[in-house]
């Protein structure tokens, strides 16, 4: 299978410029601006299909949809929340009564392995080992924009409240 | 900062002891500076409500300089607590000074507080004055505190702590020998601490300890930078004692000895053990038995240690492995070679059975060595030969010869859980090399069933205990029995020879993602035959249309059909099979291809399916045809 089956998720990665300046000119450059269209729709069929599915991507899913369960509670309490490379981090431990903590710590380990195996696998699955952190740096945005109101999830500054 | 705050209490009492006549004293002081700590707007006051006790109240604000200890937290964290004023209050309900014997003295607070940012700590303290040195016993009932992040924080706990403190005695022939001799140039003092925390829970990053019955009891002396513990023994609930003494010097461990000759290792491991192992295959384990551990260190680097367990039951809670009855031997020298000796009574590795196992192996600073390992499994076993393992960076690395000794497939198939296979397996691989988890063979693995072969060729695997196991391997197949595998997997009986390859063969997580198979009739003369069932079987897994068998009115009227040749392939890739078959024909591929009478055709028209589709046809249909299996 060629890779960018899917192109419904295209332009989250791959956004167009599109330089309005363009416009004004005459149909020289307008006819240069149609090539340059041209141009970035071939180079976005070459991106990645990140609803692609194999065993080993949706047993990794699996399992993250399971231990979401266990999470969502520390997501709404804060004490868990989203971090800009695509990961979960401890981000209150206080919200958290002691005895629980360890078992936060081992929740948030795992989701992040699997969430690490995930990149890899769909970066590996488009045969483009390589596009590894682009698949990342896209999820990382596609967990903010599903997160529910109150949970936190970290931008350039730090932490903040949905 | 606990102990600053006290000596500044103590401090403004012997301040305000000549006007006892007084009903109350406050002192009020802008700003106090010292090495790493500011403090500001201070206030102390002194009550005097009865002619026998004081009543002390001392409260402002602390800054802490140097904040290291706040270091690690992120830094919106840190600039929102880490360097801002924060209040701090000292409370003692009941100030009592006694006058003892020959101008010794003793103070008594009792229903003490001390607040500070995120810490309540109750208590109640004595400090007396002997002739010479001091005794201070402090009682901490239900304290509580926690950094900012969470990660060092502690609820109720209940402490006894007592410290003796005896200054040297000036004449030299009193003091320690020999390698206190620095001791001797500055004044020093002898110690003895007693703590005994009674109950609470403390969490402190990545240890949790849920309940209180640990003590610990140690001596020393103490002067300057250096701090020797001559004995100290602690002990710790359900676990067991561990003794040790050392020397600390300039910040720097120099000389420590621990001996825990006798720990249970099921609470030691959930207590102690298993926060550190987090990330390893060992995280989440079953244990049971007994663990000894010694650990000598001079001039700062370990010099010997020594690792038994007795009697111990491990098991993986996942279910990868097993072990059971292990007992361990594990002497350690930096300077020497010694001789590690491990045996255990089974076990298991990734479900296949590991039996009883006894293993001499020599260990040489950072590197393991043994000329052979016989691990039996099953009726065969595993032997390695010239295995060698060091540790460099943090990661291990290991090559070693290894050899199968034939293990049956009927035992073995029926460990794995699979159908119940006849034949043998067995392999020599000339080399296996494991780096930082990487595993890479050299040579074939030889599965001998099916009345053929099947040879695995450049084995590889990436992390196989981790949560993403891969595997790469080439399969190679010669002249398996039709027979017998179309039994053993119970789709339609067809008789003949397969021959196949499967390149390129990639698993994730035990489940292929990637490979290039290629099965076709082997070449040469035997007999060939179809059963009506197996075309059946081999058109249900194309799906409704996708194949279909030439001929089809024939099928009614025989069990069985000849073909010349058969043939299927499929390319995985992202979990689509690309399917062909022996020849293409018009729009569709052959898959039986059918000679002499009564003769059958199969063909097929999809060119692709869905791997997990195939998946669960092939399972409806072996599921749908299982039968006793009729030798």
């Amino acid at each position: 299978m060629k890779a960018g089956m899917n192109m419904t998720y295209l332009s989250s990665i791959k956004p167009s410029h599109i330089n309005t300046r363009k416009f004004f000119v005459n149909l020289v450059l307008l006819s240069s601006l149609v090539l340059a269209t041209a141009l970035l729709m071939t180079q976005a069929q070459a991106a990645a299909d990140l609803e692609i599915n194999t065993p080993a991507i949706s047993g990794i899913k699996n399992s993250m949809q399971t231990r979401h369960a266990q999470l969502s509670g520390f997501y709404a309490s804060g004490a868990v929340g989203f971090t800009r490379d695509g990961l979960v981090a401890v981000r209150d431990a206080n919200a958290v009564p002691l005895a629980q903590r360890q078992g936060v710590n081992a929740l948030v380990s795992a989701e992040n392995n699997d969430r690490n195996a995930l990149y890899r696998e769909i970066a590996t699955a488009n045969s483009h080992p390589e596009w590894e952190a682009e698949v990342r740096s896209t999820f990382a945005q596609r967990w903010i924009q599903k997160a529910q109101s109150g949970w936190y999830y970290q931008d350039g500054s730090g932490w903040v409240k949905k | 900062m606990l102990s600053r705050l006290l000596c500044t209490g103590i401090f403004c009492l012997s301040f305000a002891h000549p006007a006892l006549a007084l009903s109350s004293i406050s002192i009020e002081a802008a700003t106090v500076e010292t090495a790493d700590t500011q403090l500001r707007n201070l206030r102390a006051e002194v009550k005097l409500p009865a002619a026998d006790y004081l009543q002390l109240h001392l409260a402002g604000e602390i800054k802490s300089a140097a904040d290291s200890s706040q270091a690690p937290a992120p830094d919106h964290v840190k600039s929102e607590a880490g360097h801002s004023w924060q209040a701090a209050s000292l409370d003692c309900a009941a100030l009592v000074q006694k006058n003892l014997a020959a101008g010794q003295q003793e103070w008594q607070c009792a229903k003490g507080l001390l607040n500070l940012q995120g810490a309540k700590l109750p208590f109640s303290l004595s400090l007396q004055q002997q002739n010479p040195g001091y005794q201070l016993a402090l009682q901490l009932q239900g304290a509580s505190f926690s950094d900012a992040a969470g990660s060092h924080a502690a609820e109720n706990l209940h402490l006894q702590a007592t410290l003796n403190l005896k200054p040297d005695v000036a004449a030299p022939a009193k003091a320690a020998p020999a390698k206190s001799a620095q001791a001797q140039a500055r004044p020093g003092w002898q110690w003895q601490l007693g703590l005994d925390w009674q109950q609470g829970e403390l969490y402190w990053q990545p240890w949790y300890i849920a309940s209180g019955g640990h003590t610990l009891q140690a001596s020393g002396h103490y002067a300057g930078d250096t701090l020797s513990v001559t004995q100290a023994a602690l002990n710790l609930d359900k676990v067991g004692q561990a003794s040790a003494s050392g020397l600390w010097q300039g910040g720097k461990i120099q000389t420590l000895h621990v001996d825990a000759p006798d720990l249970a290792l099921a609470p030691l491991y959930s207590l102690l053990l298993q926060p550190m192992l987090a990330d390893s295959a060992l995280n989440k384990l079953e244990l049971a038995g007994q663990a000894g551990l010694s650990l000598h260190i001079e001039h700062g680097e370990p010099v010997s240690a020594l690792l038994s367990l007795k009697q111990v039951d491990m098991e993986d809670q996942q279910g990868r492995f097993a072990l059971y009855k292990l007992n361990a031997h594990i002497p350690w020298e930096y300077d020497a070679a010694r001789q590690v000796q491990l045996n255990y009574a089974g076990g298991h590795l990734l479900k296949i059975p590991l039996g009883e196992t006894s293993v001499l192996a020599e260990l040489n600073r950072y590197s393991l060595t043994t000329p052979q390992l016989y691990l039996p499994i099953l009726d065969g076993a595993l032997s390695l030969t010239d295995v060698s393992a060091t540790q460099a960076g943090g990661q291990w690395h290991w090559h070693l010869r290894a050899n199968l000794v034939p293990i049956s497939m009927p035992a073995l198939s029926h460990a794995l859980g699979w159908p119940r296979m006849e034949g043998k397996v067995a392999a020599a691989i000339p080399m296996v090399t494991y780096s930082a988890g990487n595993l890479t063979t050299n040579g074939d693995l030889l599965f001998q069933m099916f009345n053929g072969n099947i040879l695995v060729k450049g084995l590889r695997m990436q992390t196989p205990l981790g949560s993403a196991a891969r595997l790469q391997a080439n399969l190679e197949m010669q002249r398996l029995d039709l027979g017998d595998l179309t039994r053993t997997f119970s789709f339609g009986a067809i008789e003949g020879k397969l021959d196949g390859a499967v390149n390129h063969l990639e698993l994730s997580n035990w489940q292929p993602v990637a490979f290039d198979a290629d099965f076709h009739s082997s070449p040469g003369k035997y007999r060939k035959k179809i059963s009506q069932r197996a075309v059946e079987n081999i058109s249900a897994l194309g799906g409704a249309g996708a194949v279909a068998a030439i001929q089809r009115s024939v099928l009614r009227f025989f069990d069985e059909f000849n073909y010349a040749d058969l043939g299927w392939r499929c390319q995985l890739r992202n979990d689509i099979c690309s399917m062909s078959g022996v020849e293409y024909s018009g729009p569709g591929y052959v898959i039986v291809k059918g000679s002499g009478v009564p003769a059958i055709t199969v063909m097929g028209y999809n060119h692709k399916v869905g791997w997990s589709d195939l998946i669960t046809r092939l399972k409806r249909v072996t599921e749908g045809n299982s039968s006793p299996v009729i030798k």
